[in-house]
């Protein structure tokens, strides 16, 4: 069964070095975020080129979380700028952000506990149904119609991610490697452009973690979603993106591919403490 | 429509300026009534800040309290005996509710603790009466009852001895919270369960103790409101009025449910007196609830409660 | 072996997302509604109908509007009597000032105005939750009950202030208010519109908006996260909510009790409402008519029950038994089930997959 869904006209990739990276999808510039006394993010500036795999790492408490949480609106920044797909404004609105193709992941994961997984990915459609709510009373013509459309995508999706067994399983019940399955599959129903994961495999073993990995870099080459993923295994980090971000204590301390990285002192030192 | 106009707007302060003594005596009226609200209150918010449970069943904790005072006292008991057994009561009232409410639904989310709470309220209403009859009872405990003049204003003499009584029973609970092992624990537990827990405190014994005292707090209420009213089953709905009090004066805060308490009650009582004949009268019966819907809409943490921050 | 879904494929989505899936539902639907159609009104007597079916069928109503408000959106509202006395009291006004208005419009029309003051007390929602916003419900039913008592346009201006439902016909000679009603009729017509409200309620609580009241009970900030917008879905569940509530309270006048008064709508009918959305199940439609019929049924089983083991029992203790009975189910619920007697019923059918196999 054919089930490559061609987001935008973007063409399918084949593997991951000969994949074409795009211009710019996502620029933030010098954003500095605080709470009360409390600096979360000072002057981070970076950008997302289009369909490559971002991951953004660094110590606990550096701000990474935060920074998700500005791209798509639920944090705003005291100052700095962002820019998603050529407009400029000094804050997202998350409904903003949802209807212009950004979709996440949270580390806590954020599903709707009282709903079973094909409700929940459902609900990562609802952006896309039109229907008024009095045409879904009279479930009749447009309304059913439209259900059992996207219904066909959700399922495709469920396919992919390999849920099919618990669609009907309210989520509260399912193990925490299957609920952040459940999360990403929510979060793929929207046809995202660029997609936040914050910690996708946390609390994984390494079983789940190959699969999280095989799904991730699969949705990046099918589909050429950009992806931006939180993550603590260097391992992951290294082999499955195209360039890192490392943040400390709020702070922008590398930018570049993996390797560049990896060697950057600063980071070392940051991870590793000084190096003699 | 004009007249209607002014005696919504302008009237009613033209009154007030006309005859201030009577304004005066309106209000004192109105600020000690609203002691008897902000004890109620008082009720809820240590219940709350120690559990975070929003006992809906406070009022009819003020009811169940006052009959068993008054059925005592009926059976001829002198006064410190009935309070020493019906204080008795309480502790049992406490004990049962967090044994069989509070201990199993100790995870769940707050609604359902809330409902359980209305569910307790029901259940100790029927007890109540079924055990002491519906009939109207009074409590009379020697009180004076009769208007003191202070110049050209009256006040009830009992009024002033019920404020003073509640303000005693307040500085004693901060003492309390402050200064005392339990007190501090009990503060302990109300900014975070699992902490409190994991340094030993036992998160059931407090929960009885708090619920306790409560009651405590439940039977002056009832005392003081029975003494003025009758015992009767209205008692359990007028506490009600409490929850704008909470509103007002935020869910955590004492000092707070104090002044929420005297707001509503002097405003209650200016507003029925100066704007009451303009609108038919009645007002009492949703002037309390339409304040607290204002301020919801413009501080929803009322006057002296926390923010909530929410996280993702 | 009763309930065995095995054998049961589904070739199509739409198949799969019909109201009843199952065959052995769609069996059991069909002969609930058979015997409530054409059994009960030959079967029942008057005084079984008045005082049972219709109140029954009245209760389901105003349960399945709190329903969509509480279970399914999450919203706490003590303000369920108020809203039914709006729409007791706008039928009234629509049908005495357009005399000629067909029962069916002034029903709609009722419930369109409920549904707007709904929607005006649940604007504070978008700032407000939990028993803050339980705090503003009470508001609305004070204070529209005060309205409706203190204020005489709404009375026509009527001398005794008891105003008696005017009589009205469904068409012909077929009379569902007033006098004329006979039992029967006054039963299938509730009957009719029940279940047409509630077959509509099912849909939405099926489809988007449905899920978008769950996502907002379930966790509000996701769901604003991906794209739901709070208000507007809080608001149109406090708007159907309310046009249900409204015109289970304008059957309650008109088909019920014959006569339009406050009292009948006071705090204490928002709370046995909401017992029953609780104990019948938060989220359920099924609950609803579960939850009602327990409400209504109890009663009558404690007057009775202890005649037939042999105690008699005063009526003031069966009223205090009655209240401290609804406290401990409450509790018990909350406990035990908290899902109420829907999921107790779902848990029997899971059991009649196998019975009476062990395994």
């Amino acid at each position: 069964m054919d089930t490559t869904v061609h987001a935008q006209g973007a063409p399918a990739a084949q593997t991951a070095h000969g994949k074409r990276i795009g211009d710019t999808l996502l620029k933030v510039e010098n954003i500095s975020l605080s709470f009360g006394g409390v600096r979360a993010l000072t002057n981070i500036s970076f950008e997302i080129r289009k369909h490559e795999i971002l991951a953004i790492i660094g110590p606990n408490g550096a701000g990474k979380s935060s920074m998700l949480n500005v791209i798509n609106g639920f944090y705003h920044p005291q100052e700095g700028r962002i820019t998603y797909k050529g407009e400029t404004r000094k804050r997202m609105r998350p409904h903003r952000a949802a209807a212009q193709g950004i979709a996440r992941t949270f580390q806590n994961i954020a599903l709707f506990k009282g709903m079973s997984t094909l409700d929940n990915v459902m609900t990562g459609r609802l952006l896309k149904m039109k229907q008024p709510f009095w045409m879904q009373a009279l479930y009749w013509g447009p309304a059913q119609r439209e259900e059992t459309v996207h219904r066909e995508f959700c399922e495709r999706i469920i396919d992919f991610l390999e849920i099919q067994h618990i669609r009907k399983t309210p989520v509260g019940r399912l193990p925490y490697g299957l609920q952040k399955r459940v999360e990403l599959a929510r979060a793929l129903a929207a046809e995202p452009e660029l997609l936040l994961l914050d910690e996708p495999m946390a609390g994984m073993n390494v079983e789940e973690k190959e699969d999280m990995c095989r799904f991730i870099l699969d949705v990046n080459e099918e589909f050429g979603t950009t992806i931006a993923l939180i993550e603590h295994d260097m391992g992951v980090v290294m082999d499955i993106s195209d360039r890192v971000v490392v943040l400390d204590y709020g702070r922008k301390l590398a930018d570049g591919t993996p390797d560049e990285v990896r060697t950057n002192p600063d980071v070392i030192a940051a991870y590793l403490g000084e190096s003699h | 429509m004009t007249g209607m106009l002014y005696e919504l707007t302008i009237g009613p302060f033209v009154a007030m300026a006309e005859f201030p003594l009577f304004f005066i005596e309106v209000l004192v009226g109105g600020l000690l009534s609203g002691v008897m609200y902000s004890l109620v209150a008082l009720g809820f918010v240590l219940i709350f800040k120690a559990s975070g449970v929003f006992n809906f069943a406070q009022g009819a904790m003020v009811l169940f309290a006052a009959l068993f005072f008054a059925g005592f006292m009926d059976m001829g008991m002198p006064v410190l005996v009935a309070l020493v057994l019906t204080i008795g009561v309480m502790v049992l009232l406490a004990y049962s509710i967090e044994r069989v409410v509070l201990r199993p639904l100790v995870n769940q989310p707050h609604i359902i603790l809330f409902m359980a709470t209305i569910g307790i309220t029901f259940f100790i209403d029927g007890l109540g009466q079924q055990i002491w009859g519906s009939g109207i009872r009074s409590i009379e405990i020697g009180l004076p009852k009769q208007p003191i003049n202070f110049g050209e204003v009256q006040i009830n003499a009992f009024d002033i001895i019920s404020a003073f009584a509640a303000g005693l029973l307040v500085a004693g609970l901060a003492l309390f919270f402050q200064y005392t092992r339990i007190g501090r624990a009990l503060r302990a537990v109300a900014d975070d369960h699992q902490a409190a827990l994991s340094v030993g405190i036992p998160l059931q014994t407090i929960w009885v103790i708090v619920w306790t005292v409560a009651g405590i707090v439940a039977l002056v209420a009832g005392i003081i409101w029975g003494s003025k009213l009758g015992v009767q089953f209205s008692l359990a709905m007028v506490a009600l009025k409490a929850l704008p009090v909470l509103i007002l004066g935020g869910f955590t805060s004492i000092p707070g449910a104090i002044i929420g308490g005297l707001i509503i009650g002097a405003g209650e009582k200016l507003g029925e007196v100066y704007w009451g004949t303009a609108l038919g009268g009645g007002i009492e019966e949703w002037f309390a609830y339409m304040l607290a819907l204002g301020f919801l809409l413009f501080r929803p943490q009322g006057l002296f409660g926390e923010k909530i921050i929410e996280r993702v | 072996m009763i309930y065995r879904e095995a054998g049961q494929f589904k070739t199509s989505y739409a198949a799969d997302q019909a109201i009843f899936p199952i065959r052995q539902d769609r069996i059991g639907v069909a002969l609930i509604l058979l015997v409530a159609f054409f059994g009960v009104p030959f079967a029942a007597n008057d005084y079984f109908l008045s005082t049972i079916f219709l109140p029954f069928l009245v209760f389901s109503l105003a349960a399945l509007g709190l329903n969509i408000l509480t279970g399914y959106c999450g919203q706490l509202s003590l303000g369920t009597g108020g809203f039914m006395a709006t729409g007791a009291f706008a039928a009234y006004k629509f049908a005495t000032a357009f005399p000629d208005m067909h029962i069916v419009f002034v029903l709609i029309c009722a419930g369109l105005a409920t549904a707007g003051v709904g929607m005006l007390f649940g604007l504070p929602s978008l700032r407000i939750k939990g028993f803050y916003l339980a705090v503003a419900t009470l508001a609305a039913q004070f204070f529209l009950i005060w309205l409706f008592v203190k204020v005489p346009w709404f009375t026509n201006y009527s001398p005794s202030g008891v105003i008696s439902a005017p009589p009205m016909k469904l068409w012909g000679d077929v009379w569902v208010t007033g006098t004329g009603a006979t039992a029967a009729t006054r039963y299938l017509f509730c009957l009719s519109v029940v279940a047409v409200l509630a077959m509509l309620a099912k849909n939405m609580v099926r489809s988007s908006i449905g899920r978008e009241w769950m996502a907002i009970r379930d966790m509000d900030i996701a769901a604003e996260i991906i794209g739901i917008r709070p208000l507007r879905t809080k608001l149109i569940a406090f708007g159907v909510s309310s046009f249900y509530c409204g015109i289970a309270g304008a059957l309650w006048a008109f088909c019920y009790t014959g006569s339009v008064e406050p009292g009948a709508f006071e705090i204490s009918r928002s709370f046995q409402i909401l017992f029953m959305v609780i104990i019948g199940g938060l989220g359920s439609i099924v609950g609803c008519f579960l939850g009602a019929a327990f409400i209504i049924l109890l009663p009558i089983f404690l007057s009775n029950a202890p005649a037939l083991v042999g105690l008699s029992i005063s009526v003031a203790t069966v009223s205090h038994m009655e209240a401290m009975v609804f406290g401990a189910l409450i509790i018990f619920f909350l406990v035990v089930e908290p899902h109420g007697l829907a999921r107790l019923w779902q848990i029997a059918k899971e059991k009649l997959r196998l019975w009476p196999f062990p395994h």
